[in-house]
């Protein structure tokens, strides 16, 4: 049965709309990302106008990334100290990435800095991802146990230190409020969640364990993308409320299976997994940007 | 938003002459309002009419043209271009007073029908569709992104050209099938009809049409316009429920 969009203003499948849901949510409570980098590009491929993806996007994320916290809440692998801090961060940085957007539209380059802005990260952090992962995973074949290098790093310099119970960690405020900001304007402009971001640098930077970081990765998305879903339903109309519904019933379905089959998987694997997902959206981008457009016009309606 | 092609068939009126006592057009839509629901998948309306004869001269070409406008709007054209391997978005025109929907049937292919000057009067047709102004003075320069643009509601299938569209069931009566997509904007359309006679206007009728949202969505759409402070914290809201439920429902094992 086909559904009628009102804000999106067309028409649609509601199959398609369940199976997009559950398939990215799967992925979300799998990797702990909101996968909201695979979701925004997969429906405007399939016609949604883009502002509307962005913005729509973002509820399917604060749904998915719930669903994905309350199992992990369960287990208790949450750091809700260090998901604060990020999120006092994540607001500056929302209002600031939204400023930004607009200036961007303005000049009439969002649509490729968006493109840029995706591949760089996706590219950046793909291959960080990747060349530490493979690391890892050969580590592990000549059965050298790898433990966490507890090496200092510039982190440990900096001032306004605050500990961390959850995450074993006794650092400064300011690498994960730093991280916060970058994660809101990063969540503004491309309309992701931040996930994909937050996840390494956890991991890679602040040194937080495993274990941890996605259940608080998942707690900080879910109110990032709160926020945008409000700022964008108050700046532009663009939430479409019957679309994020059955993006949700699947988002949701699919992310309950995603956290089963991450606790199945091990994080080495996960890892490389993760890391090759988000190269490959990367490349895709990439490829997107360079092949010669089958119009090299391109029209929007209404008012610029 | 106003219909533009009103003031067309008004001005076709005007200028008829003695000509509009000799033939008189009569048409009618099958519906004048169309509803948009949660499962509108796209539909037909028929355009019908008589062609009246009360004059004895019936020789000489005769043809009816049937136009289907949406509301007005704005796009915005940009053209893109290669800058160091990657494509750039490089010039923009923005074109003022389009159709936001248009479909045109005639009787034969309109440039058997008449000549280009009466074509651009009307516009009728792809080729004579010009918006109310553009954001550029020469014409020349804004001439592709003006083909660009009908180009891509082509695409869309919500610009289109049916040149054998409309179809006679006796000598004076005729039908036009026009498709209305899912995807039509909502607003006051005009469905217009003309009749030639040897290559010039001596008859037109313009009828509203409505297209709008009912149900659900309507209020939907009116409730994210009217309050978007609430409509974007029910969205969250529900969001957070589902997701929160959803952890329920899905009792993890042990």
């Amino acid at each position: 049965m086909e559904i009628y969009l009102p804000i999106a203003e067309m028409s649609v499948h509601w199959m398609v709309l369940l199976g997009m849901g559950a398939g990215v949510g799967f992925l979300a409570g799998m990797f702990g990302v909101g996968g909201g980098f695979l979701l925004t590009p997969l429906l405007i491929f399939y016609g949604i106008p883009a502002e509307v993806a962005v913005a729509t996007t973002a509820s399917h994320l604060t749904a998915s990334s719930m669903s994905g916290a309350v199992a992990l809440w369960h287990r208790r692998v949450i750091d809700f100290k260090m998901a604060a801090v990020m999120l006092m961060g994540g607001l500056a940085g929302s209002l600031l990435g939204v400023q930004l957007f607009a200036l961007l539209r303005r000049i009439g380059q969002a649509e490729i800095a968006v493109s840029a802005g995706y591949i760089l990260l996706l590219g950046s952090i793909g291959g960080l991802m990747l060349r530490e992962s493979v690391r890892a995973l050969r580590a592990a074949k000549t059965s050298v146990p790898l433990l966490y290098p507890q090496r200092h790093n510039w982190i440990h310099g900096l001032p306004l230190k605050m500990r961390f119970r959850k995450s074993r960690l006794y650092i400064s405020v300011l690498p994960p409020l730093g991280l916060g900001v970058g994660v809101g304007i990063l969540s503004s402009v491309l309309g992701v969640g931040g996930g994909f971001v937050i996840v390494p640098a956890m991991i890679y930077l602040l040194r937080m364990p495993a274990n941890v970081v996605v259940g608080t990765s998942l707690v900080q998305i879910v109110f990032v993308t709160a926020i945008t879903t409000l700022l964008h339903a108050l700046s532009d109309f663009s939430v479409d409320l019957l679309l994020a519904l059955f993006l949700i019933l699947g988002g949701v379905v699919g992310a309950q299976y995603g956290v089963r089959m991450a606790s199945r998987l091990g994080g080495e694997q996960l890892r490389l997994f993760l890391a090759l997902l988000v190269l490959a959206v990367g490349a895709r981008l990439l490829y997107g940007l360079v092949i010669t457009p089958r119009d090299i016009y391109a029209v929007t309606s209404g008012t610029p | 938003m106003k219909v533009r092609g009103a003031c067309f068939a008004g001005l076709a009126f005007c200028m008829l002459g003695p000509h509009a006592l000799a033939e008189d057009l009569v048409s009618g839509i099958s519906q004048d309002q169309i509803q948009i629901t949660s499962n509108y998948a796209g539909s037909d309306i028929v355009v019908f009419g008589a062609v009246e004869q009360s004059g004895s001269s019936s020789t000489g070409t005769r043809d009816v043209v049937v136009v289907v406008r949406g509301p007005d709007t704005d796009f915005v054209v940009r053209r893109k271009a290669r800058v160091a391997g990657i494509w750039l978005n490089r010039d923009k025109i923005t074109l003022y007073g389009m159709p936001a929907y248009y479909y045109v049937a005639s009787t034969r292919p309109l440039a058997k029908i008449a000549g280009n000057a009466a074509l651009a009067q009307f516009q009728l047709g792809l080729a004579h569709l010009m918006p109310e102004r553009e954001s550029t003075r020469s014409v020349r320069k804004g001439e592709p992104f003006r083909r660009a643009a009908i180009r891509t509601r082509v695409r869309q299938q919500l610009y289109a050209e049916a040149p054998d569209g409309v179809e006679f069931l006796s000598y004076s009566l005729f039908r036009v099938h026009v498709p209305v997509p899912a995807s039509v904007p909502r607003g006051q359309y005009a469905v217009q009809v003309y009749l030639f006679r040897d290559g010039s206007v001596v008859s037109a009728q313009t009828t509203p049409l409505f297209v709008d949202q009912i149900g659900l969505e309507r209020r939907l759409f009116h409730y994210a316009h009217a309050r978007p402070l609430e409509y974007g914290l029910a969205t969250v809201l529900m969001a957070m429920l589902l997701g929160w439920g959803s952890s329920f429902v899905f009792k993890r094992p042990a």
